[in-house]
């Protein structure tokens, strides 16, 4: 995955680019693939959740989320994690510029 | 051993993915399942948030009103309210729930993501704010190519 966070004024925006297909039910019997997508992501700083998105097979592939909070600080980190429809999780983290 | 039983427990509470998994404080995928296989805006509306009766407007959709490719719709939400969790709806494909996010306390509404869309149909937002009010908009998006899936 890929993240943004940029502090503006006193609130952070955080562009983040995930890496998953998206292939639902109907797409995967089409193409004759397994179902993979990712079912939840949430973004944390100093462990309190700032965002987080229940998420279904009909976001873009490789889905892309743009999202604003205050109450952070520069320097902060930002760590976001994401499970898909298996259950595989994946975490990454960038510091608040 | 308390660290490997900690371990264990969370492996547990990952593979079980109908309980609220440790790294999701709200996941409406395991709070309400119905409302991801409803075919229709109305019926998922409801079943996530137990009624269909909104208050419109007063969110703004930022979205295109003729989408060149159905695969990557740019969505965008603005709203000056107080809102917890937003919905996005279409019924462009065979399910209409495509993402719910909720916010922290300093949240603020100022939010993008990309969505399929096969055909010509309607985006909804439905938010539900800290008054406890069900705001919702709708905006039609004409897709030209459909997206891929589905």
């Amino acid at each position: 995955m890929k993240i943004k966070a940029k502090l503006k004024k006193d609130v952070t925006e955080v562009k983040l680019l995930l890496s998953s297909p998206m292939i639902g039910r109907e797409e995967a019997a089409t193409k004759k693939v397994a179902e993979s997508y990712i079912t939840h992501v949430t973004a944390k700083v100093g462990g309190k959740v700032v965002w987080e998105a229940s998420t279904g097979p009909f976001l873009s592939k490789d889905p892309y989320f743009m999202f604003n909070f205050k109450g952070a600080k520069e320097g902060d980190e930002l760590v976001i994690d994401t499970i898909d429809e298996k259950g595989a999780t994946e975490t990454d983290k960038v510091v608040i510029k | 051993m308390k660290r490997r039983k900690f371990l264990s427990l969370g492996a547990v509470a990952a593979a079980a993915s109908v309980l609220p998994a440790s790294l999701s404080a709200t996941d409406f995928r395991a709070t309400a399942p119905k409302a991801w296989e409803a075919p229709t805006s109305k019926e998922a509306i409801e079943a996530l948030f137990g009624t269909s009766a909104t208050v419109e407007g007063d969110i703004e959709i930022k979205a295109p009103k003729l989408a060149e490719n159905g695969g990557a719709v740019p969505i965008g939400i603005v709203s000056k309210l107080e809102l917890t969790t937003i919905a996005l709806f279409q019924d462009a494909n065979p399910r209409s729930a495509v993402v719910v996010f909720e916010l922290g306390e300093g949240g603020v509404v100022d939010l993008q993501t990309k969505i399929k869309m096969r055909k010509t149909a309607n985006v909804t937002i439905v938010a539900k704010g800290k008054d406890g009010k069900l705001y919702s908009a709708m905006q039609k998006v004409e897709v030209s190519i459909g997206g891929c899936g589905g």
